[in-house]
């Protein structure tokens, strides 16, 4: 097919191999970052966490029908959100702990750096298919009510689960993003001007 | 009348004549056969701590004009025990099915029902035709958090039991083995044996959600296997195989990201390529003995054509230097 052998369709490739990678590497990061996690604060790892505002949710529905502009679309609004979820959960570490968890305030940093590689990482992806970047939220959502210490371990641990669910997931939608795509204009993901 | 009754195995049974009296006189039966007035009380027949083999067909008959007065099957069973269930998705991300059976039988007809809730959302488990004991559920989200929970309920005319699972989507994820597995020689290399398989045709979608694999050999003489991962392709060369011994091989898969591995393939056996038999094949067939040591071992060197110059001794001992080296190294292999 002559759009498998274009240079965007190369370049597409190339940069979903290499995110597809960025995401395996990050799921490693944060199953081993939950153990730790739920360790060390003293959680129950089977606890169920309900659903909390911001964070957003990898669970998906028809999956297999979404167009590539979805799937990236969708990543990267996760992946902005993770940002600053971690980053505040990194603020949150600082203030509560000392020296005791310091190596998880620094895997959280690691992972941090990850998250928002990863959503650059995203925006490569769209520009190629020729989308436009939506803009950050200059002021963002308000923000939430001041949790208790225990209900910050909980929304911690809720953000870490969802996030590994989303690293698995972005992994998928990547190989989807990498398949050649049909040669009309009518296959999902291909560069369209908004 | 006639209907059928229950009782535990160990249960003492009381059965009335239907409507007779307490001191009218009749006959009971078993499958046909009288019983004996010893276990009668009055009218009533009195079955102590009954076990399995009185099951059957109890007929009370009145006494002097044989009309069949009160009929019943007695079904001697248990209550059952606490099911054993287990859920698993081998065509992911399709769905999941779950299966399940009683560890001890009760000898009396059971009934399940099984209930699946995914969060707050009751979903309906689809019976499969065969086998019986298995249904199956559609995924109507993927990448989800929130767990899955299966209650499995049986019941019988003695009791009721049951038994829950709660299982994340990624946990359960175990592909069918590997089909079509294949392994043969490579001419003219005496220790390569080509390995290659399919795709479970159970998984739905191999190309978005790849498989990899892990390939087992051994020759049959050992005991201990030999591992390789492979992350991508669906055949391996192995390169490492003793040469003229036969080999065991397997193959496993799993998602490449998520779930546990399949179990083991079918086993398919292979022989390394080896030349026509020689006067050195057969003296190693001979002297051949199970070794204790496994991939450590040299390889015995290829057996080459005597130079002329190499030749020590004269007659029927002479050897050339090459093959001696040959049999000197055979025989400290087989030691």
């Amino acid at each position: 097919m002559a759009a498998a052998d274009s240079p965007s369709a190369a370049l597409r490739r190339d940069l979903c191999s290499r995110g597809i990678r960025l995401a395996g590497k990050m799921r490693a990061d944060v199953v081993d970052l939950l153990d730790a996690y739920v360790e060390q604060q003293g959680l129950d790892a089977s606890a169920s966490v309900a659903a909390m505002e911001g964070v957003p949710l990898a669970a998906v529905e028809r999956w297999d029908e979404q167009t590539g502009t979805q799937r990236l679309l969708e990543n990267l609004a996760a992946y902005r959100a993770f940002r600053a979820l971690l980053a505040q959960m990194l603020e949150e570490q600082r203030e509560q702990l000392g020296e005791a968890e310091a190596g998880l305030g620094r895997a959280l940093a690691a992972l941090l750096l990850q998250v928002s590689a990863f959503a650059y990482h995203l925006e490569e992806l769209l520009r190629l298919e020729s989308r436009g970047i939506p803009g950050e939220e200059e002021a963002g959502p308000p923000p939430p009510p001041r949790l208790s210490l225990f209900e910050q371990k909980l929304r911690g641990l809720g953000v870490l689960r969802e996030l590994a669910q989303w690293a698995v997931r972005s992994v998928r939608d990547l190989r989807q993003l990498a398949k050649p795509s049909p040669a009309t204009a009518a296959a999902p993901g291909l560069a369209e001007s908004p | 009348d006639s209907h059928i009754q229950y009782e535990r195995v160990g249960a003492d049974v009381t059965m009335k004549c239907g409507s007779m009296d307490w001191d009218a006189a009749v006959t009971w039966t078993a499958n046909g056969t009288d019983i004996d007035e010893s276990h009668l009380n009055g009218s009533y027949l009195i079955l102590k701590n009954v076990d399995l083999s009185q099951s059957g067909q109890y007929s009370c008959y009145e006494g002097s004009s044989w009309h069949l007065k009160y009929q019943t099957q007695l079904r001697v069973g248990t209550p059952p025990k606490e099911p054993v269930l287990m859920c698993r998705s081998n065509n992911y991300p399709k769905g999941f099915y779950c299966s399940w059976h009683l560890p001890t039988p009760t000898y009396i007809p059971n009934y399940f029902n099984i209930s699946v809730i995914h969060g707050t959302k009751d979903m309906v488990c689809e019976k499969d035709a065969v086998p019986k004991n298995r249904c199956h559920i559609r995924y109507l989200q993927l990448f989800s958090t929130v767990k899955y929970k299966v209650t499995l309920t049986v019941t019988n005319a003695l009791g009721k039991n049951f038994t829950t699972l709660t299982f994340d989507e990624f946990a359960i994820v175990k592909p069918d083995p590997p089909e079509s597995v294949v392994a043969k020689p490579v001419p003219n290399n005496p220790r390569r044996l080509e390995v290659s398989w399919q795709n479970p045709s159970s998984w739905p979608d191999p190309e978005s959600f790849p498989l990899k694999f892990f390939l087992r050999y051994r020759p049959l003489i050992l005991d201990q296997w030999q591992h390789v991962e492979l992350s991508d392709g669906t055949s391996h060369t192995i390169t490492d195989a003793y040469a003229g011994k036969e080999y065991i091989i397997q193959v496993a898969a799993k998602d490449n990201d998520i779930g546990t591995w399949s179990d083991w393939s079918v086993a398919v056996h292979a022989t390394p390529w080896t030349e026509e038999p020689k006067h050195l094949t057969t003296e190693a067939q001979i002297t051949e003995t199970t070794s204790a040591s496994t991939s450590s071992f040299m390889a015995p060197p290829t057996t080459k054509i005597c130079d002329k110059g190499a030749v020590v001794g004269s007659g029927a001992m002479a050897v050339c230097w090459t093959a001696g080296l040959v049999v000197a190294a055979y025989s400290i292999l087989f030691i």
